[in-house]
């Protein structure tokens, strides 16, 4: 294979800058605090803008006044759902393989007529200083007509439930149903005959779980400033995933022609799914408008959480599995009922996929409930779905194994999915590397060492997670300056050191060192359309982008060396910024002459897009150590080894960087972090207090073990990275706890009060 | 926020006069006050600043052999003073328990004790070790007992006009130790859920002398359990005894039920935690040779 | 209500007029443009706003701007010397430390204080410094190792 991912018989070229482990191109400028965010820049006249929302969880919104803020000195400009055209349902904008439903989007920025959750906002105000700003919105009078709340899914689901749109019938259930629901649509994977096998099965096991919605909890809060200047032409800087969507968004929340619209990213103080949607930007642009002066809008850390950014989707789900007499699976019925928050449209179909993918299984009978709820509407965090998902079938499936008696490494084995086997939606699998993981786990010291003794029961788990990412659209362009460098410029947010590793490929690709390639990603008017950093897509398909605007660079100055070397393009070597003709030894112009020569000849401009690139699925499995105490449910995590298949590592140590983070914050959902809402759907942790994120010292140091299986037809054979690894967190640590004490734990987070009540035998 | 004036007074007496006037608050650390009044929980006119006041930062020994701790000295300090660290380790370690690093390096233990919150980690080892509060005001100086100084969640007996000025350490008992333990989900950064801190005082023949056990977080105010510290009196301590006293501790707490933790894990919190204190306790005495 | 503070921020002395309900963080953000320090929750639960004050390790966003009057505040912006990182920043670019950065200023500093007062410290000593320091992509493992080097490379 050779490093375009084609067969070939030659040996594969060494490969230079690529895979070796790269400190960041941009680190310096992090450590030193110079790199910008969007909270740090300032503009002449600036104002700032905050944000009125709703006190209320489900209410109609019968009057807004906006007269006493707009009579306080200082207050610069108001807005309301009236200064935004109303987008009818169903009006969608492209990106990626779904697309986006303006109404949603801007029922998140600015609620028309009806509220749906605690925090969704209904007015913003622009003032001279934040303290004027903050005086405003109690000066905004708002009458409301309170609806009960529907706070959870077991009120949603229930058959008297208050209706949260009634323009929401169940879809996917034939006949079409008369009354509109809270469930807004029914989803089917099947095969066979899962309830008949697993009536027949020599073993079974079966685990219902809950998790709680949790947050994604990037330390940086949603900022964005607008300026528009005197021709109407808007510019935002933003804390974006993806400047294009944001545009595209921005655009059609305001009915602004996209000549007029700019959106700027700038650095991202994480995002992990969070910030590809809008949430304020609109809002501000509008502002501006009407005021013409730039406006700033900070969110603080309590709206961020309270309802002004969507969370992770919580769910309930059921799993049971069955296995023959050789310890063969035969059987997996699943049913997941997800909490989409207070708007519909979070389809449970790749979290079913994933869940059930890693195992062959003739009988399958998924079946996905997309719900509402009056809490936020919910986003995407790293690999939707996957770790509430593997936290139910990891633990079933280790269920099975101890109730088989055999080992849970064994009964992977037994069960994985291959190259080839069929995957859930019933297409076959492409190369894939679990076995390789399988076996390396076992012979690995994590699953070998025994364990060692402590002051309360210790166990190990074991979970697999698979996710299987998305491709989508990245363009990038490769212009080559005067002294031959070339310069990079992507539509490719960078959110896991995809800066450092693109100009990798493009150093490796002309042969360069790596200081002679820069690199930017650029504002979205001046870059090609990328979809946004999300998906585990940005590495893979930029790539597939940079070796084809390489390529085409390369070629345009192949074209160039060779007239002014008078030989054919074809006689020409090209190697390390230098071509050399095959024919005449020592005949050679180096890419500084070759520009230097041809400057007046027009710029070289190299063009790549990558869209429709094969999937290139993750796959990843984790062992980790616990020791449980069993008089207050404190469950300390002793070790924690994360395996994965990662394609090729572009740059090891950033690979392990995206796996070591995202295990953390699987940790953080499977033991802490959980939205805790009451009855009138008011979140009672809205803080970084009560909202447990990990600290340094609730976590080990995480092992990453990297394997490379390359992805067939995919520029170096890069698969995704950053979601799967989050997958497995929760089922590993569970069957940790379930190996440690003898018990499962069936909620998620699983905090010490509640390990505790399962230890008890309560709740 | 409203708006205040900032007061940086230069003594104690400067301080009470700028706490008379009207809608003042005291500013030790602002660890608790600082984010309660940008959230509107508390208001203030004047805030007056205490950290420049030497007399009300520095931590002093007594003749007599006890120790004077300033009320805006900071946690810090207080974790890191050689006497305190030697002489009350249950008061050294609980400062540590609050908040990060970066909170102990400006939180005040007056700061801690007069913000009232039930759950303040550095109080109950205080009231262990019948910690005295000295207390000025513009009629003159008062002395309490720090356990009784409690009315409720975020509120004190100290008038509007009065200033918490240093907490009095009584010179430990020989055959005497306390530990308090405190339970959170997190290491640190984080509120208990429940506390307990205990001190135990044996005779010669290794019998509890006396015993106090003050918990935390599961009550309006941090709270003595009388019938369990009864309980130990005259005893040898045995395991089972002190099963017993956690489990009476547990029985005596008023936990309430919040999003940090039920009422029912609160007091089985209490149980298990008022164990293992007495039961640290003991593996010290035993060490100093107090426990055969 | 306006009013002036002088304080010395990365040795330099500074008089600004701000308003007196300004934070430390605010004042240093807003009013003398040390945008390096990072606000990620305004209550002294993440430590993104971590400076050092008189020497010591506090979150900006919980001290009041006229609290510094008179003291010395160090900021990110005044740990490397010119162009030369110092090694717990070295340390944190070389081993994979930084990120999304967000936390990274709060991580210098914290880590700072630490080594200024314990040289060499053990793994459990480097995580307790940083504990107030929240950091949501590197799962900390790379920035406890970025910490011990940089100590041994001073020793």
């Amino acid at each position: 294979m050779d490093k375009l991912g084609r067969p070939s018989s030659d040996e594969a070229p060494r490969l230079e800058v690529l895979g070796k482990p790269l400190p960041r191109i941009d680190a310096r400028e992090r450590v030193t605090g110079e790199a910008v965010y969007p909270a740090d820049l300032m503009r002449p006249g600036m104002v700032q803008a905050k944000i009125k929302r709703s006190p209320h969880a489900h209410a109609i919104i019968k009057r807004i006044d906006t007269t006493r803020a707009d009579a306080l000195p200082g207050v610069v400009a108001t807005v309301t759902a009236a200064d935004f055209p109303e987008l009818p349902i169903g009006t969608m904008i492209p990106m990626g393989e779904t697309g986006y439903d303006m109404w949603m989007v801007a029922q998140i920025n600015m609620a028309r007529r009806k509220v749906h959750w605690v925090g969704q906002p209904i007015a913003a105000v622009a003032a001279v200083d934040p303290h004027v700003a903050e005086a405003a919105l109690a000066l905004i009078d708002v009458e409301y007509e309170l609806l009960p709340t529907v706070p959870h899914l077991g009120v949603a689901m229930a058959p008297d439930a208050p209706v949260l749109h009634e323009h929401v019938f169940t879809k996917g259930v034939e006949p079409r149903p008369r009354a509109p629901s809270n469930v807004c649509s029914r989803t089917v994977i099947s095969r066979g005959d899962a309830t008949g096998a697993l009536k027949n099965a020599t073993a079974t096991a079966s685990v219902s779980v809950a998790v709680d919605t949790a947050h994604q909890g990037y330390l940086e809060p949603q900022v964005v400033l607008a300026e528009v200047d005197a021709n109407g032409f808007a510019t935002v800087w933003a804390s974006t995933q993806g400047q294009f969507t944001t545009e595209l968004m921005v655009g059609r929340m305001l009915d602004l022609p996209l000549s007029k619209l700019k959106v700027v990213p700038l650095e991202i103080g994480g995002g992990f799914g969070g910030k590809i949607a809008i949430h304020g930007e609109a809002v501000a642009v509008r502002l501006a408008q009407k005021c013409r002066r730039p406006v700033k809008l900070v969110f603080t850390r309590e709206e961020v959480l309270q309802g002004g950014s969507g969370p992770a989707a919580g769910a309930l789900i059921d799993i049971a599995v069955g296995a023959d007499t050789d310890g063969k699976l035969t059987a997996i019925e699943g049913t997941y009922r997800v909490d989409a928050g207070g708007l519909p449209g979070m389809s449970p179909s790749l979290m079913m996929q994933a869940s059930a993918a890693l195992y062959q299984c003739p009988h399958l009978n998924l079946v996905g409930y997309d719900i509402v709820t009056n809490k936020p509407r919910t986003e995407a965090y790293r690999g939707p779905g996957g770790i509430q998902v593997a936290f139910a079938m990891e633990q079933a499936m280790d269920a099975l194994s101890q109730k088989l008696g055999v080992d849970p490494l064994e009964f992977r084995k037994r069960n994985a999915s291959v190259t080839g086997s069929t995957m859930p939606i019933g297409t076959p699998f492409p190369a894939i590397g679990l076995t390789t993981i399988l076996e390396c786990i076992g012979e690995h010291a994590c699953w070998r060492d025994p364990l060692p003794e402590g002051r309360f029961p210790r166990g190990r788990g074991l979970a697999l997670g698979y996710w299987r990412g998305t491709s989508m659209t990245s363009a990038a362009h490769i212009t080559i300056s005067g002294d031959g460098r070339p310069m990079i410029t992507m539509g490719a947010v960078d959110i896991s050191g995809t800066r450092t590793t693109m100009a990798q490929v493009v150093a490796e690709e002309f042969g360069l060192p790596l200081g002679d390639v820069h690199i930017q990603t650029a504002d979205s008017k001046s870059a090609g359309y990328s979809d946004p950093a999300a998906g585990s897509r940005v590495a893979r398909t930029t790539t597939a982008a940079l070796v084809e605007a390489s390529a085409d660079a390369l070629q345009q100055l192949r074209v160039r060396a060779a007239l002014r070397l008078q030989c054919s393009p074809a006689d020409l070597v090209y190697s390390s910024g230098r071509f050399s003709s095959r024919l005449a030894a020592g005949t050679s112009i180096t890419l500084a002459e070759l520009m230097q020569a041809t400057l007046t000849e027009g710029a070289i401009v190299g063009r790549g897009t990558s869209s429709n690139l094969p999937l290139g699925v993750e796959i990843g499995a984790h062992v980790c150590d616990v020791e449980v105490d069993t008089d207050t449910g404190q469950v300390t995590v002793l070790r924690y080894t994360a395996f994965q298949d990662v394609g090729l590592a572009l740059n090891p140590m950033a690979v392990e960087g995206q796996i070591e983070g995202s295990v953390v914050q699987g940790l953080g959902w499977a033991l802490t972090e959980g939205f805790d809402y009451d009855a009138d759907g008011r979140l009672r942790n809205a803080s970084l207090l009560d909202y447990r994120l990990p600290t340094a010292l609730d976590v080990p140091t995480i092992d990453a073990v990297i394997i490379e299986t390359p992805v067939p037809g995919v520029p170096y054979g890069v698969r995704g990275v950053g979601e799967v690894p989050i997958v497995p967190v929760a089922g590993a640590v569970a069957n940790a706890i379930a190996r440690a004490t003898g018990t499962r734990v069936w909620q998620m987070p699983m905090t010490p009060e509640r390990v505790l009540n399962a230890l008890r035998g309560r709740g | 926020m409203q708006d205040f004036e900032y007061h940086r007074p230069k003594s104690a007496a400067a301080a009470v006069e700028a706490l008379c006037s009207g809608e003042a608050r005291v500013l030790a650390g602002g660890t608790d006050l600082i984010p309660q009044l940008r959230e509107g929980r508390r208001l203030a006119r004047h805030l007056v600043d205490l950290k420049r006041i030497p007399e009300l930062t520095a931590i002093v020994a007594l003749p007599g052999g006890a120790i004077s701790i300033g009320a805006a000295a900071t946690l810090t300090s207080i974790a890191q003073h050689p006497s305190i660290a030697a002489h009350y380790p249950s008061i050294a370690q609980s400062a540590r328990l609050v908040g990060s690093l970066q909170v102990q390096n400006r939180a005040s233990l007056g700061g801690n004790i007069c913000n009232a919150a039930p759950s303040a980690d550095a109080v109950p080892p205080l009231i262990c070790h019948e910690a005295r509060a000295t207390i000025a005001g513009r009629s003159g100086q008062r002395e309490m007992a720090v356990g009784e100084l409690f009315r409720g969640p975020g509120r004190t007996l100290l008038e509007a006009d009065e200033l918490l000025t240093a907490i009095i350490l009584p010179p430990p008992p020989t055959r005497s130790a306390a530990r308090y333990l405190r339970f959170t989900p997190r290491r640190e950064m984080d509120i208990a859920i429940a506390g307990a801190g205990v001190w135990l005082s044996l005779d010669t023949r290794g019998s509890v002398a006396a015993a106090r056990i003050v918990l935390a977080s599961v009550g309006p105010t941090p709270m003595r359990a009388h019938a369990a510290e009864a309980a130990l009196l005259g005893e040898q301590p045995s395991k089972a005894l002190l099963i017993e006293a956690g489990r009476i501790a547990a029985g005596e707490s008023q936990p309430i039920s919040d999003t940090r933790g039920s009422a029912d894990y609160r007091r089985e919190l209490v149980s298990v935690l008022t164990k293992r204190a007495l039961s640290d306790c003991c593996v010290q005495l035993k060490a100093e040779g107090a426990i055969a | 209500m306006r009013m002036m503070i002088t304080c010395t921020v990365n040795g330099e002395e500074r008089t600004v007029l701000a308003d007196t309900r300004d934070t430390l963080l605010g004042f240093l953000r807003e009013r003398l443009g040390f945008t390096g320090t990072k606000e990620g929750c305004g209550n002294g639960n993440c430590g993104t706003c971590t400076v050092l004050m008189d020497g010591a390790a506090v979150n900006a966003c919980l001290v009041l701007a006229q609290e510094a009057s008179e003291s010395e505040i160090v900021t990110i912006e005044g740990i490397a010397d010119g162009d030369k990182l110092h090694p717990i920043q070295e340390a944190l670019v070389a081993h994979g430390g930084t990120q999304c950065g967000f936390c990274t200023p709060g991580i210098v500093i914290s880590a700072k204080a630490l080594l200024d007062s314990n040289p060499d410290p053990s793994e459990a000593e480097i995580r307790h410094a940083v504990a107030g320091n929240l950091c949501r992509c590197t799962g900390y493992g790379k920035i406890v190792e970025a910490i011990a080097a940089a100590a041994a490379q001073r020793r």
